[in-house]
């Protein structure tokens, strides 16, 4: 067969199975009709009328809706594989994506696992074991020990030739469970044992660690492609400083940072590529830095998937990173060098969640009764839901990612803003208030972003019900009349069609205006 | 009787004119002093241009869209804001609580919520127990 692509596929999938649900299951599928590939999604109970499942060509069902019933069985999933006849399953993020059980299952079922290997997902799983991975392989890290301590006083011991502040870190730790900020030497003994116990009831494992804390430290993350032939790539950086809880809620890419100092992108490009050569990688992943704002730079920590985040490294590498993963699975050549790597524009996503920012950030699951969606130039949405959809109380409650991208920073910026305004969610709580205020803020504007910026912003007293403009409770109270004597003509049995005709003026608010609002 | 709107809690006098063009069940579109407003209904909430506004049609006899009643004086209760499991309940019966303490914590979307009291007083009721599932807007604990 004539090799008409740069690709050099050894085998090429006619079949993949989405162990995912929601939009990221959705966008894996869109990328495996557009290369001619059968795709197989999975559905728990909750998610019989998904958008995954209906898009998909073809589903199978794993069980009742908890995770643990469904989208985290193992079993289940591989015999769902093996009775569609799939060759590859492609993980998305979260449930099984970083679990080298499940890859190594796959690899054992003969069934192609779309990520590293097992061993690459174990190395960089443990948090002081990828430390070790990426010291080992002369990525720069945050000083610190890199073994679990016996006592406070190798912890004290530390922190007095690094300097205070440190941070106390659970070797298992995840979620910042046994974690423990320490500003003065006094503090420390008492600190160390509530940071351990708390890991020993977390985790099961008291062990902690000491690092040195960097302050107002930026977290900028490089994403790197490898593929089996030991070719292996960084594809800029994203900016994932907006956090909240240690969540990220607006990520961009290139960094505001990266874009004010000459040689950054290109000194983290390659420290994060020898430490994913360190742990033998090959695939997508991911290489979390933090870094201050004079460029200084540490390993964090490796995400060994496909990211949330990824399409603003696609929007302005202009690469399809799920076209690039299934390739490369297949045994494929990079199609790309290093020098072939341009980042052009400005790319920023807004993550959009079924919660409610002016109420604590309660989550909001439940039917969504309108949906309008935005779109127009430089507007990409990866959405998982639809008008009428419930949304499940069971998992995440993201129901999108809104991505815009334009020729800079600053005009991607406005592009949000003006794609936030077309976008509405009704029926549920969803958190797109909360976007504009961030992003028209001074410092966010100005690229002053630190993993601190979101909670400083949120206690300063934001306002998410600001006086309306002059003139809107006026246009409210006539649509309420309106909306009044509609159903009263409705429910004298007139035809509800004739009452609501597209783009006609009607009249019945003229009415509605006379008759009961006077 | 005619019945009145309030509009956040207060009367509005409607605009004399405007061209209003009913789209789609609860999306509207009104052209007034030549401005164009997206006006959308969802339940008691009207949103004009993105902007929210809380309804309240007063007419004994037809419509009660809303009911403002919070519970009588000096009563409240703690209302689960959406469906989900309780994981915990930290007061117990007959206990005094100060408001903003931690009353009932309910997990969703694997998210764990802690529900505070709005007020001081003594808990009278606990309507649920730990494990239970429960319905948005359903009442699990009574203070008085």
């Amino acid at each position: 067969m004539p090799n008409t692509s740069r690709y050099n596929r050894t085998r090429v999938f006619q079949k993949v199975l989405v162990a995912n649900r929601g939009e990221i299951a959705l966008r894996v599928i869109r990328t495996l009709r557009e290369m001619g590939i059968t795709s197989v999604a999975v559905y728990s109970d909750a998610d019989r009328a998904s958008l995954h499942v209906r898009k998909a060509d073809e589903a199978a069902h794993l069980g009742p809706s908890p995770s643990s019933e469904s989208y985290l069985r193992i079993d289940k999933i591989i015999a769902a594989a093996q009775r569609h006849g799939a060759q590859a399953i492609h993980p998305g993020y979260g449930f099984l994506s970083e679990n080298a059980d499940f890859a190594q299952a796959c690899e054992d079922a003969g069934i192609v696992f779309i990520g590293p290997s097992a061993r690459s997902i174990r190395l960089m799983g443990s948090k002081t074991g990828a430390r070790q991975v990426a010291k080992d392989g002369g990525a720069p890290i945050v000083p610190g020990t890199e073994q679990g301590l016996t006592s406070p006083d190798e912890a004290l011991e530390f922190a007095r030739s690094a300097g205070f502040p440190v941070m106390l870190k659970a070797v298992a730790g995840g979620g910042g469970k046994g974690m423990r900020r320490v500003d003065r030497e006094e503090d420390l003994r008492s600190l160390f044992e509530s940071a351990s116990s708390e890991a020993a009831r977390s985790f099961g494992d008291g062990r902690v660690y000491v690092e040195k804390l960097i302050e107002n430290a930026r977290h900028i993350e490089i994403q790197v492609f490898g593929d089996h032939h030991g070719n292996m790539v960084h594809l800029g950086e994203r900016e994932c400083s907006v956090q909240r809880r240690h969540q990220k809620v607006i990520e961009e890419s290139p960094s505001p940072l990266a874009a004010r100092i000459p040689g950054l992108r290109e000194r983290m490009g390659e420290a994060a590529i020898k430490a994913a050569r360190a742990a033998g990688y090959f695939n997508a992943g991911t290489v979390e830095f933090l870094a201050d704002n004079d460029g200084n730079f540490y390993f964090l920590e490796m995400n060994t998937r496909l990211q949330v985040e990824h399409p603003v490294t696609e929007m302005v590498t202009g690469l399809d990173l799920v076209r690039m993963q299934l390739d490369v699975a297949a045994g494929g050549v990079l199609p790309i060098r290093q020098e072939d790597v341009v980042l052009r524009g400005a790319a920023i996503e807004c993550r959009i969640y079924a919660e409610d920012p002016a109420n604590n950030f309660f989550p909001s699951p439940g039917r969504i009764s309108q949906l309008a969606e935005p779109s127009g130039p430089g507007v990409r949405l990866d959405s998982g839901v639809f008008e009428g959809w419930t949304v499940p109380m069971e998992y995440d409650p993201m129901l999108a990612k809104l991505i815009t991208w334009a020729g800079n920073r600053e005009h991607a910026i406005d592009r949000m803003v003006r794609a936030l305004g077309e976008y509405h969610v009704g029926g549920i709580r969803a958190n797109l208030a909360l976007f504009p205020m961030i992003l028209n803020s001074p410092g966010f504007r100005a690229g002053d972003l630190d993993t601190g910026f979101l909670d400083r912003f949120l206690k300063s007293g934001i306002d998410f019900h600001p006086s309306p403009p002059d003139g809107h409770a006026e246009i409210a109270v006539l649509v309420c009349g309106a909306a009044i004597l509609g159903c009263s003509l409705l429910s004298a049995g007139n035809n509800p069609t004739s009452q609501r005709v597209s783009g006609t003026s009607s009249n019945w608010l003229t009415i509605g205006r006379a008759e009961a609002l006077r | 009787m005619k019945p009145t709107i309030l509009i956040n809690g207060a009367p509005v006098t409607p605009l004399r004119d405007a061209d209003h063009a009913p789209i789609a069940d609860g999306l509207h579109s009104v052209l007034a002093n030549g401005t164009s407003y997206e006006v959308r209904v969802n339940g008691s909430t009207i949103t004009v241009n993105g902007h929210a506004f809380e309804t309240e049609i007063q007419d004994p006899r037809r419509w009660s869209r809303r009911s403002a009643s919070h519970g009588s004086q000096g009563r409240a209760s703690i209302n689960s804001p959406m469906p989900g499991k309780v994981v915990r309940i930290l007061v117990e019966l007959h206990q005094e609580v100060e408001a903003g303490q931690g009353i009932v914590v309910v997990e969703a979307m694997k998210m764990q919520n802690e529900l505070k009291s709005p007020k001081p007083g003594k808990v009278v009721e606990i309507r649920v127990s730990e494990n239970d599932g429960v319905a948005a807007g359903a009442v699990l604990v009574i203070i008085q």
